[in-house]
C-alpha cells in the first residue's frame, strides 16, 4: 500500500477536430487506491479514460502504465498490457451473442489454457462476488441495467487484473443497484488490491469510494486532493460542481446572442429566411 | 467577378478534398482488409468462420435458389420464342447454361448476397461497435479484426462461390423445366448441345474467377462499412444502405471490366 505511482499522465493534449479537450493534463495515480476523476459532463473525462486505455492517441505528451508509455507500444504490446486491466463501460457492452456465462468466461477463455471446469469455477467465483451466480444462463438482452453493469463487473474482473477503469458507474442506476455497485467496487478494490480509477460526476457516491480525487473543467486538472480537500476548495468551479449549483462558472445558458436584441428579430440574426 | 472566381476556387478546393477523402478511405479500406484477413488460424478461429458460413451462407441458400430456378426459367422461355423463330430451338441448353454461367449465376448471386448477408453484416458490426462491445474487446486484449472481422470475412468468401454453383445449378434445372417439360424442346439436344459448347476453364472456370471477385469486394465493402461507420443509428442506417449501393455498383462495375478481359477477345 506505498504511493508508488501506478499511472502518469504527463503533459496531455488531445483534440477532436477543432475542439481541444485536454490542454496539459497531469495527473498521477497511486497503487491500490481508488482514484476519481470528476468534472461537469463534456470535459471530456470518458475521452481521458480511452486516452490512458491506449483506445486513443494523444496529440501531445504521454501516459505511463507501471512505466510503459501507452502510446509507444506496439499493437501486440499493447494488447498483452490489456490483459492486466478491466474495464467497465457506461453501457456494460455485454456481448450480446454470449450468455451471462460465457461473457464471463470470454476473456479466460482467450488469454487462458485452464481446463473447462477450472473456467467454470473461476466464472462462479466472479458472479458470486456480484451476487449473480444465478443469473448465468441469461442473455444479455435479460438483463436490467443494473444486473448488466455487475455482469460486466466480474468479466472485468475475471483475469484479476491490476487496474480498472470505471466509466461512469452509477449513472441512470436506482438508488439500490446504486448502492451495490459502490459497496462492489470498495470491496473488489480491498479484496484484489486493484488500482481502479473512477470517471464520474454523482458527487456523494464518489466520495464515499474515493481515496484521491482530481477535478477536470475546461482541459485541465482545476482541482485535486482527498474528498476532505475538495470539500473545502474555495476555487469557483470546483464549489459549483460539488454544490449543485445552477449557474456559476458553468453558465445555465449556452452561448448565445443577446436575449434582447434575439426576441427583437435582428434580421442578421435569424440566419436570412 | 471576383466573387464568381471565389466560388469557382472553392469548388475546387472541395473536389480535391472529396478526392483525397476518397483516397484516404480506400487507403484504410485496405489496411483494414490486411490487418483483418491475414493471420494463422486457429482451432477458435475455424469455430467462429463455421459459424459465420451457416449465418452467410446456408441462411442465404433459400433467396439465392429460389432466383436462380426462376432466372433459368424466364431464360429459357425469352430464349426459345426467340430461337424458334430460327428453328435453333435446340440450342436452348446451350443458351441458358452459357448465359448463367458466364455472366448471370456470378453477378445475380452477388446481388443477391449483398442485399441479404451484406447488409446484415454491416449492420451487424455497426450495432456491435455502437453498443461498445468492439471496443470493450479490445480492452480485454481481443483484436475486433482477428475475432469478429476475420470470421465473417472468410465467411463470405466462400459462401458466395459455393451459392453462384447452386444458382447456376438450378438455374439450368429451371431452364429445362420450361423448355423441355413445358415448350416441348427436344430434351436430348437441350442437354448435349450444352455439354458440346460449355468448356470448362473458359465457361465455367472464368464464371468461377467472377464470382470469388465479387465474394472478396462484397464481403470487404459489407465488413469495412460497418466497422467505420458512425455508432449512432443514423450511422448504421446510412452504412448499411452504402453497402448495398455500394456493393452492387462494384459488382456490376467489374463485371464488364472481367468480362472484357476474359471474353473480350472472342
Amino acid at each position: 500500500m506505498s504511493d508508488v505511482p501506478f499511472i502518469e499522465v504527463d503533459n496531455l493534449y488531445f483534440s477532436r477536430g477543432d475542439s481541444e479537450i485536454f490542454r496539459g493534463v497531469n495527473m498521477t495515480i497511486p497503487h491500490g487506491k481508488v482514484t476519481a476523476i470528476m468534472g461537469p459532463s463534456g470535459t471530456g473525462k470518458t475521452t481521458l479514460l480511452k486516452l490512458i486505455g491506449g483506445q486513443l492517441t494523444p496529440d501531445k505528451g504521454r501516459v505511463l502504465i507501471d512505466g510503459d508509455d501507452v502510446h509507444r507500444l506496439s499493437r501486440k504490446a499493447l494488447f498483452t498490457l490489456r490483459k492486466r486491466m478491466g474495464m467497465l463501460f457506461q453501457s456494460g457492452a455485454l456481448f450480446s451473442d454470449l450468455d451471462v456465462y460465457e461473457n464471463v468466461a470470454f476473456p479466460l477463455r482467450v488469454h487462458t489454457d485452464l481446463p473447462d471446469a477450472m473456467i467454470r469455477d473461476l466464472v462462479l467465483l466472479k458472479l458470486q462476488a456480484v451476487g449473480l451466480r444465478g443469473a448465468r444462463h441469461l442473455t444479455p438482452a435479460e438483463l436490467s441495467g443494473g444486473m448488466a453493469r455487475r455482469v460486466a463487473l466480474a468479466r472485468a474482473v475475471a483475469l484479476d487484473p491490476e487496474l480498472i477503469l470505471y466509466d461512469e458507474p452509477f449513472v441512470g442506476q436506482d438508488p439500490i443497484s446504486m448502492g451495490v455497485l459502490v459497496q462492489l467496487i470498495k470491496r473488489l478494490n480491498q479484496a484484489l488490491n486493484l488500482t481502479s480509477v473512477v470517471v464520474s460526476h454523482d458527487i456523494k457516491e464518489t466520495l464515499t469510494i474515493a481515496d484521491y480525487l482530481y477535478f477536470i473543467s475546461e482541459g485541465h486538472v482545476v482541482a485535486h486532493g482527498t474528498p476532505a480537500d475538495l470539500d473545502v476548495n474555495q476555487d469557483a468551479r470546483v464549489k459549483q460542481f460539488i454544490h449543485g449549483e445552477p449557474d456559476g462558472p458553468v453558465p445555465f445558458h449556452y452561448p448565445a446572442a443577446q436575449f434582447y436584441q434575439d426576441m427583437l428579430g435582428d434580421t442578421a440574426t435569424r440566419g436570412g429566411a | 467577378m471576383s466573387m464568381k472566381g471565389g466560388q469557382v476556387a472553392m469548388r475546387i478546393t472541395r473536389l480535391g478534398r472529396r478526392s483525397c477523402d476518397l483516397v484516404e478511405s480506400l487507403g484504410r479500406a485496405g489496411v483494414f482488409l490486411a490487418q483483418s484477413a491475414v493471420g494463422i488460424p486457429s482451432a477458435e478461429g475455424f469455430r467462429l468462420w463455421v459459424r459465420q458460413l451457416h449465418f452467410v451462407g446456408v441462411l442465404s441458400l433459400a433467396i439465392v435458389l429460389v432466383s436462380g430456378l426462376f432466372i433459368g426459367m424466364v431464360l429459357a422461355l425469352q430464349g426459345y420464342t426467340i430461337l424458334v423463330d430460327f428453328g435453333a430451338e435446340d440450342a436452348l441448353g446451350q443458351m441458358v447454361a452459357l448465359s448463367l454461367l458466364r455472366e448471370l449465376a456470378p453477378v445475380v448471386a452477388a446481388l443477391l448476397f449483398a442485399g441479404r448477408a451484406g447488409s446484415a453484416l454491416t449492420a451487424e458490426i455497426g450495432l456491435m461497435k455502437a453498443t461498445e462491445q468492439l471496443t470493450s474487446m479490445e480492452m480485454i486484449g481481443v483484436d475486433p479484426l482477428r475475432r469478429v472481422v476475420a470470421p465473417r470475412f472468410w465467411a463470405g468468401v466462400v459462401a458466395l462461390p459455393i451459392l453462384t454453383v447452386g444458382f447456376s445449378v438450378v438455374g439450368i434445372w429451371g431452364g429445362y423445366l420450361v423448355g423441355v417439360e413445358w415448350l416441348g424442346v427436344f430434351e436430348g439436344s437441350y442437354w448435349s448441345n450444352m455439354q458440346a459448347s460449355v468448356a470448362f476453364i473458359n465457361d465455367i472456370g472464368n464464371g468461377m474467377v467472377k464470382s470469388i471477385v465479387f465474394a472478396v469486394v462484397v464481403t470487404w465493402i459489407a465488413v469495412f462499412q460497418g466497422y467505420d461507420l458512425l455508432p449512432t443509428s443514423e450511422g448504421i442506417s446510412r452504412a448499411t444502405t452504402r453497402t448495398v449501393v455500394y456493393s452492387s455498383l462494384a459488382v456490376l462495375g467489374l463485371d464488364f471490366v472481367l468480362t472484357a478481359v476474359m471474353f473480350g477477345g472472342l
